[in-house]
């Protein structure tokens, strides 16, 4: 595609593009500031976005990656259920109908314009936001379950507001199946204000442009990325790369749980088939479509490079393949509150490995490859009340070509902040004994990779903890020579002994006793060089296979 | 003699009250970068006095040494299990769609974060005393490390300081530069405190020095140093506490800004420094908004700075075409070497060349004639990006200027509308070189009714560091029950307000000059932000209101927490009387030099030129017209109506 072919104006299109973006971050700072709890406040887990009439996104504030690819399916999906007026509101959550996992509730309403005195549907805002508890079997929502049915209340798209007036029925149904009913509302509120905030501000812009510019530059800067995404496939060349990297199980069974993908890349379109990967399982590490699609997504999103707006124009020349009923587009009633969080991790490790067969140059090796949740409930007998804190722990990066991996850091598809030692102490009864870098856990190599973290936590009275953690088993890889990053560690200290805790699962503790987590390192990328070691001697079983 | 002295990156400026009541003056020298207090001290030299001088300084040393990672060798002690906090910082990572991207690296090497055994709990309570005696070991370390400044920050050290101090005396005694994160940041959260205390340390050294050699020279003179705040401080305040030295630049502007546009009537402002690299805007409700959520060069600081939002697009960003074939501006800049195209070096289109292209600027009597501008290099510039484009030059100006006016945009809205205020209560207040010429197309933009350019449009840095008070800022974490009764809060407050009137006195102030403000920083409990509300009768009932007006809600029946208690100690001092001029009627014809051509709203059109320093109080001109100055370049839209007040200052009415 040329300059000369071109028919919009370049100008415009720069202007338009910081336009629909200033929407999208205005609704993130309307929604931060309102909402009540510190998952959405503090560690700011939630996204906001601008579509047009036909639920194509225009423009995404930058915040979660995990977000990106999944929120078009949800608008999708409230367009073929629904029939929308001026003043309605559409909430959902059902992973198998436009959601992600039961925590991510979206909100999704239309913007309408006035056009001879008509309403006329002009386009859509949306904005998702991961809550703290949304019921089922465990407080925070996160539990190694069974069935999604355990996983808290779904919520399948409806009309949380009609014609600007809040359905109090759906509401209620809502409220009356979480733990916190008071933070959930004043949470939902935060929302609703968001997207009014949206979808005032695209009325300002039609206003001042005229709906047909706008429409035509909603338009443009869809290809305007689409153009990007096709220059860099372009510059890859031609071939099909495969890749296979294994989940360490499902929180129920022993098994590894491959995910496969093969990339095709032809000219400046690719085909990504996860043809291959293993048949959804029966623990909650199964991803929907939605999951698959945003580390499709991010991945390509990133080896792009440069700063193009956040928008559906970078999957045009992309087309996903992940047959139903696997790990990767699993079906009701697969529980699916890891795949949001630890497999979405593993897909975009698959990704990397694939393209750096096409790409070497541009391709870290494997990082941390999960999130570490760690949730912590029980009864505190000091503030008498009951409590659930859920975290999740950054790790090793991997190492880049030219560079060593950055420690201690989330990676990929979060990067929510941590909590505070000062702020935990206070609120909860632990005392944290150790934070610190878990020197040497990055692969060896030319590059290290980055090292993971230890976080020590000693409860102050009997606790249920929750893990929902991978990398245990089997390590993140290195590329070009690099040796493994070390695998995580999860265990308990009592007594000053300590015993190995399972990845994923639930462990009882007494008061005195120490939670460790030991996050995964980085992988390395190229041979290690003679006399270039650290001495660093890190134990690595290798068990890739590319 | 009053004297206010901004150091810049080209010139340093000096405004001088000599009398009061008399007229300002101003002048410039360049700037001496290695060693700044040689432009200092050149200038003050042009203005002797018999009596003593009141000199404010705005001191760029700490900035520079924490921007250019020149600071003193620094060492951190922490808690055991926690040295690492620095490296950690909050787990995020600064990027998102960026594999190459990393954090800053932390300004303490590996080998100089050390551990102490010792602990306390979020009661104050000490679960493992201190044993002062490993401390000595670590000392001898250090000292044969070469180490310069040392850090300690311990776990909770706000609620019981005893082991930090234990420590830093020890290290006093070596001969080390020592900040205890209790006497620098008293506040909870390990990972903002570490790296405000570990700031402090790492500057203080470069600022110890500076000021020794500025002292010695200036023995007789009074000297103040600007702070952050937007207040100022003495000398041996700024030594301990370098770290809220940093920024003063900007807050001097933000100051000054208020300064001149009360005088002239205006209460609410928003104010736009427009210069070469990078523009900074900042909102005034009556009042300057304060943030403590800063970070600078990738490093939070919790220290009270005024609240200014940053964009790096200036006159100097660089226009290019990306690879999806959109036209961008900036980053990219030129600076001051090479320069726009027009300056005679670079051959990259910038926000100035464009501003030339269509005729905004006098090439012949730029900077007042000290400069003159290259056209034809501008020209063959713009028609290059033009190229690019399939446009023209000069629809490539165009293109140019409606993109960093987008820019410009977003950043105002970013401080008004995401804020909750509407543009169209302020006044826009246009200082620094570039801003001239796209304020009152932005103030349109916004529906902001006027705009308002001071006659020190290019030094009001230096003069609002003319008409700061001191200001010291105090805070302690306390974590409190809202329904605390009030003589307990006071009691939390007592040795915070006692320390800071005492140390305002200490730098001359009269006491009965001393205001003291008692603050709370409150929350519902479980939240994780807290709003600021001043100690009244009831401060949960002023924190629900507070939280309505913030957040549109608030929950009456949730519990409340205190979580800091906050002390802002004001000394103020005697300001600059800026004379009141004579209004000379509205006929401005006597300023008119020129008729020339300038593409405005897409169309040539002959515009009269007005040379700004020869307009008069009372003059009007009814846009559009170009006023030049020698400190910046004014555009006055068509139906836009400029008036000269009794001030000096240019203000501008927005027409539609």
């Amino acid at each position: 595609m040329t300059q000369a072919a071109n028919n919009y104006d370049p100008i415009r299109l720069e202007v338009f593009k910081h336009l629909f973006a200033a929407v999208a971050e205005e609704m993130g700072v309307v929604l931060r500031k309102a909402s009540y709890s510190p998952n959405i406040k503090e560690r700011r887990d939630f996204s906001c976005a601008v579509f047009d009439a036909a639920g194509n996104m225009i423009a995404q504030a930058a915040h979660i990656p995990v977000h990106l690819g999944s929120m078009p399916l949800s608008v999708a999906q409230a367009v073929a259920e629904l029939s929308f007026a001026p003043g309605d509101v559409v909430i959902l959550n059902d992973p198998f109908r436009g959601g992600t996992h039961l925590p991510d509730i979206t909100l999704i309403s239309p913007i309408f314009i006035e056009e001879g005195g008509e309403q006329r549907l002009f386009g859509f805002v949306a904005n998702r936001a991961h809550h703290a508890d949304v019921g089922g079997m465990t407080p925070g929502s996160m539990p190694v379950a069974r069935e999604i049915y355990q996983e808290g209340v779904i919520i399948p798209p409806l009309k949380l507001a009609e014609g600007g007036r809040l359905n109090q029925g759906v509401m209620d149904l809502i409220l009356s199946n979480v733990r916190t009913p008071e933070e959930r509302a004043g949470d939902l509120r935060a929302q609703m204000a968001a997207n009014r905030r949206g979808v005032a501000r695209v009325q300002e812009i039609v206003a001042r442009y005229g709906a047909d510019e706008v429409t035509r530059y909603m338009g443009e800067l869809l290809r305007y990325t689409e153009r990007m995404t096709r220059r860099l496939l372009e510059s890859l060349p031609d071939g099909t790369y495969r890749f296979t990297d294994y989940m360490d199980d499902d929180g129920i069974g022993d098994e590894p749980v491959p995910i496969t993908v093969s990339i095709t890349i032809e000219g400046d379109t690719a085909t990504v088939d996860f043809t291959g990967s293993a048949p959804q399982q029966k623990g909650s590490i199964n991803a929907v479509y939605a999951i698959t699609l945003s580390a499709v997504y991010y991945v390509f999103r990133c080896l792009i490079g440069l700063d193009v707006p956040n928008n559906s124009g970078c999957l045009a020349p992309i087309r996903v393949i992940a047959p139903e009923g696997t790990v990767v587009n699993a079906r009701r009633p697969a529980p699916v509150a890891g795949g949001n969080v630890e497999t979405s991790q593993r897909i975009v490790d698959v990704l990397l490995g694939a393209l750096a067969q096409a790409c070497p140059d541009k391709v870290p090796a494997a990082s941390q490859g999960t999130m570490n949740n760690v949730t912590i409930g029980g009864w505190d007998p000091i503030r008498e009340q009951s409590f659930a804190y859920y975290e999740t722990i950054g790790g090793g990066m991997g190492a880049r070509p030219g560079k060593d991996g950055a420690s201690a850091i989330h990676t990929h598809m979060t990067n929510t902040l941590n909590t505070p030692v000062e702020a935990l102490e206070y609120t909860y009864p632990f005392r944290v004994v150790r934070y610190e870098v878990r020197r040497g856990s990055g692969g060896a190599g030319r590059y290290r990779g980055g090292d993971g973290i230890r976080r020590d936590i000693e409860v102050l009275t009997e606790a249920q903890v929750s893990l929902l953690t991978e990398r245990r088993r089997l390590a993140p890889y290195g590329l070009e020579g690099g040796g493994s990053g070390a695998r995580g560690e999860n265990v308990l200290i009592r007594n000053g002994q300590e015993t190995p805790l399972p990845g994923k699962g639930t462990v009882l503790l007494e008061p005195g006793d120490i939670l460790s987590i030991r996050t995964p390192g980085g992988g390395g990328w190229g041979k290690e060089e003679y006399g270039q070691s650290r001495c660093v001697v890190v134990e690595k079983e290798d068990e890739r296979m590319v | 003699m009053r004297i206010g002295v901004d150091i810049g990156g080209t010139f340093t400026d000096f405004v001088i009250v000599r009398e009061e009541g008399k007229p300002v003056e101003t002048f410039k020298v360049l700037s001496t970068p290695r060693e700044p207090e040689q432009a200092v001290l050149v200038g003050l030299a042009r203005v002797p006095s018999p009596g003593r001088r009141h000199i404010v300084h705005g001191s760029t040393v700490a900035t520079n040494a924490l921007l250019e990672r020149k600071g003193a060798a620094t060492a951190l002690i922490t808690t055991r299990g926690f040295r690492d906090v620095l490296v950690i910082r909050r787990q995020n990572r600064p990027k998102l769609y960026d594999f190459f991207a990393d954090p800053p690296p932390p300004l303490v090497p590996d080998r100089w974060r050390l551990e102490v055994d010792e602990r306390v709990t979020y009661t104050g309570e000490v679960l493992c005393a201190l044993e002062p005696a490993q401390v000595d070991g670590l000392v001898e370390f250090l000292k044969g490390e070469g180490v310069e400044s040392v850090a300690v920050v311990l776990l909770f050290s706000f609620l019981h300081p005893e082991h930090e101090r234990i420590i830093g005396e020890k290290l006093r005694a070596a001969g080390f530069s020592v900040s205890l994160s209790s006497d620098i940041l008293p506040e909870y959260r390990e990972y903002e405190r570490t790296s405000t205390t570990v700031v402090n340390a790492y500057v203080s050294p470069v600022m110890e020095r500076y000021l020794g050699h500025l002292e010695q020279a200036l023995a007789g003179d009074e000297l103040r140093i600007m702070q952050s705040n937007g207040g100022s401080i003495g000398t041996a305040e700024a030594r301990r506490n370098a770290v809220r030295c940093i920024l003063s630049g900007p807050a001097g502007g933000v100051v000054g800004a208020r300064y001149v546009a009360q005088m002239a009537g205006f209460d609410h402002i928003i104010t736009f420094d427009m210069g070469g690299t990078s523009t900074d805007v900042s909102l005034c409700d009556g009042d300057i908004r304060v943030t403590t959520e800063a970070e600078v060069g990738g490093q939070p600081l919790r220290i009270p700075i005024i609240d200014i939002h940053t964009v790096g697009s200036g006159g100097g960003s660089v226009a290019h075409v990306d690879l999806g074939g959109a036209l961008r501006v900036g980053p990219q800049s030129a600076g001051a070497d090479p320069g726009p195209a027009c300056y005679g070096k670079g051959d990259e289109a910038t926000v100035t060349d464009a501003n030339l292209v269509l005729g905004r600027l006098a090439a012949d009597v730029f900077l007042g004639g000290e400069m003159t501008l290259d056209e034809a290099r501008a020209w063959a510039a713009l028609e290059r990006l033009g190229q690019r484009l399939g446009l023209g030059a000069v629809d490539a100006a165009r293109g140019v200027i409606e993109v960093v006016n987008a820019h410009m945009e977003r950043a105002l809205r970013v401080i008004s509308v995401e804020r909750g205020y509407d543009p169209r209560d302020f006044v826009l207040v246009s200082f620094g070189g570039a801003g001239g010429l796209h304020a009152a197309d932005l103030a349109r933009r916004l529906g902001i009714p006027r705009v308002l350019v001071p006659p020190y449009a290019a030094t009001l840095s230096a003069f609002g560091m003319l008409v700061t008070d001191v200001i010291k800022d105090y805070a302690q974490t306390v974590m409190l029950p809202g329904d605390t009764p009030i003589p307990t809060l006071r009691a939390h407050l007592r040795p915070l307000v006692e320390r800071g009137i005492a140390e305002v006195v200490a730098e001359g102030i009269p006491r009965e000059w001393v205001l003291v403000e008692e603050l709370l920083d409150m929350r519902y409990a479980g939240q994780s932000y807290e709003l600021t509300v001043p100690l009244g009768e009831d401060p949960v009932d002023a924190f629900h209101a507070a939280h309505r007006r913030a957040y549109g809600y608030a929950a009456l029946d949730a519990p409340v927490e205190v979580v800091n208690v906050r002390v802002r100690v004001i000394g103020q001092v005697p300001r600059p009387v800026i004379p009141r001029l004579d209004n000379n009627g509205e006929d401005a014809s006597h300023a008119l030099f020129d008729r020339r051509e300038v593409i405005i709203g897409g169309e040539k059109a002959r515009l009269p030129f007005y040379r700004g320093e020869a307009l008069l109080p009372g003059n009007v001109i009814p846009g559009p017209a170009i006023i030049i100055r020698k400190d910046t370049t004014i555009l006055i839209g068509p139906r836009d109506i400029a008036r000269v007040d009794v001030w000096g200052n240019v203000v501008i009415g927005i027409g539609d």
